[in-house]
């Protein structure tokens, strides 16, 4: 006998699965960033890059979109706002931080008015390095997440330490 | 007997599943075009079928302050309007599966309804930018609807009927882009608008108002405005087609004569930028309508 549910089960989910991996539409949100890494995904987005082949597109809305890439510190006045978005989101969703700050609130790290970096705000599911990361690193992040997401794990979680800085 | 046909019919084939399977495949036809004018490789065949099915697994949020039968019912009637249209128009080059005198009007409204399904989304969605979206939406319906319908009705008055079927055996004989050249742009223009296509994508200009109408949508409800935005596209190819470029004929030769007229709405697409929604509705009355007149008067005049 064969378990008929499960192997349905299995193959609805390994359907949707290749959807999702296929066609992550991202929204992109600054809480505080200097702008470096905005105009680095800006890049990225442009013809030369044409992330469109992996099926990647912003969208404006966040009620279309999988994936946020979120840059710079959360500062005081953008942590309601990011955590707006991030509500607004239908399930599943993605968190990439992209940058330096994103990931341990940079230069920033320790002002006044910085809530921290993007974990302590939002769950984070991968992170791209550089100050700013370069459109090849960004586009590497993303794969690296939908790499994970295709296995069904997560990517590993990176703690890092706010105020350490080289 | 009769039942089982007309279910058949519906559900795969010449609506349904092949029309949805076909709207998608003109879709990425679209899609790589314009990325290909754009000197961009463009995305891989199966991206609209991995676009929707995500959307359809994909949690569907309602917006506070929405009417719930409404919301969930407009995506569901726009893409029945759009498949229901299919039956009466020659899909991939086949004789339509019903025909009745008249059926370029109901063709016509049916294609309309999800224009309106999409401008009454967003006004019940009580959001600011899908409410802006909703009021350009119906504006530009406003706008193109009047030239296209003149537009059509060239070929219609030629033939001495308004059934598709007929108009298309009479077309099948005389090249109508030839003889009415000035309908046949603004039906190709017409076309362009009713999809929302740049540059007439105002009704959702990302740059301004989000999405437009259809902002707080998600999940499966965007997935049906979606499919039944694709489904429109090909009725609305094949309808030019098989009005404007010499009926059916071959079924190959129409797919072909279908892909060219694609190739160069994705030409106009991207080459023109997104216009105002004054300077759209201000075209189509002041140019469009106009032109479209003029040769029906002509038509009248020397026939």
């Amino acid at each position: 006998m064969i378990a008929t549910p499960n192997l349905i089960n299995r193959v609805v989910s390994g359907i949707t699965t290749w959807a999702r991996v296929n066609s992550p539409w991202i929204i992109h949100f600054n809480s505080g960033s200097c702008n470096g890494c905005d105009i680095e995904i800006l890049a990225t987005l442009t013809p030369y890059y044409d992330i469109e082949r992996f099926g990647i597109k912003l969208k404006g809305s966040p009620r279309h979109a999988d994936v946020l890439v979120c840059t710079g510190p959360v500062t005081r006045q953008a942590r309601d706002r990011l955590l707006r978005i991030y509500e607004q989101m239908p399930e599943p969703k993605f968190v990439v931080a992209v940058g330096s700050c994103g990931i341990s609130g940079g230069t920033f790290a320790g002002c006044y008015n910085i809530v921290g970096h993007i974990d302590e705000v939002l769950p984070v599911d991968a992170y791209i390095p550089g100050c700013p990361p370069r459109p090849e690193a960004i586009i590497d992040g993303v794969v690296k997440l939908l790499t994970h997401l295709k296995n069904g794990t997560r990517p590993e979680p990176i703690k890092p330490q706010l105020g350490e800085q080289a | 007997m009769e039942t089982l046909l007309a279910i058949t019919s519906i559900m795969f084939f010449p609506a349904g599943i092949s029309l949805i399977l076909g709207g998608m495949l003109y879709e990425w036809a679209d899609r790589k075009l314009v990325a290909r004018f754009q000197n961009r490789i463009g995305p891989r065949w199966f991206q609209p079928l991995a676009d929707t099915i995500k959307l359809l697994s994909k949690e569907e949020i309602e917006p506070l302050g929405v009417n719930r039968a409404l919301f969930f019912g407009l995506p569901v009637l726009a893409l029945a309007g759009a498949l229901t249209a299919a039956l009466y128009v020659p899909i991939f080059g086949l004789r339509p599966a019903h025909s009745f005198s008249g059926d370029l009007i109901v063709t016509l409204y049916l294609l309309s309804l999800l224009t309106m399904c999409t401008g009454l989304a967003g006004w019940n969605s009580a959001s600011r930018f899908s409410i802006v979206g909703a009021t350009r939406t119906l504006t530009q319906l406003f706008a193109y609807e009047a030239p296209f319908l003149l537009a059509l009705l060239g070929p219609a008055m030629a033939a001495d009927s308004w059934q598709i079927s007929r108009i298309v055996d009479y077309t099948q004989t005389h090249w109508m882009i030839v003889l009415q050249p000035v309908g046949f742009v603004i039906a190709l223009i017409g076309l362009m608008g009713k999809l929302e296509l740049p540059p007439f994508d105002a009704p959702e200009a990302e740059t301004e108002i989000v999405a437009g109408a259809l902002t707080e949508y998600s999940g499966r409800g965007l997935a049906l405005f979606h499919i039944g935005k694709s489904v429109e596209m090909v009725v609305g190819v094949t309808l030019v087609t098989a009005f404007y470029l010499g009926g059916i004929g071959n079924p190959l030769f129409f797919l072909a004569k279908t892909l060219g007229l694609l190739l160069v709405m994705a030409f106009l697409q991207s080459v023109l930028v997104r216009l105002r929604i004054d300077q759209t509705v201000g075209m189509w009355w002041r140019a469009g309508a106009i032109l479209a007149l003029l040769q029906i008067l002509a038509l009248i005049v020397l026939k």
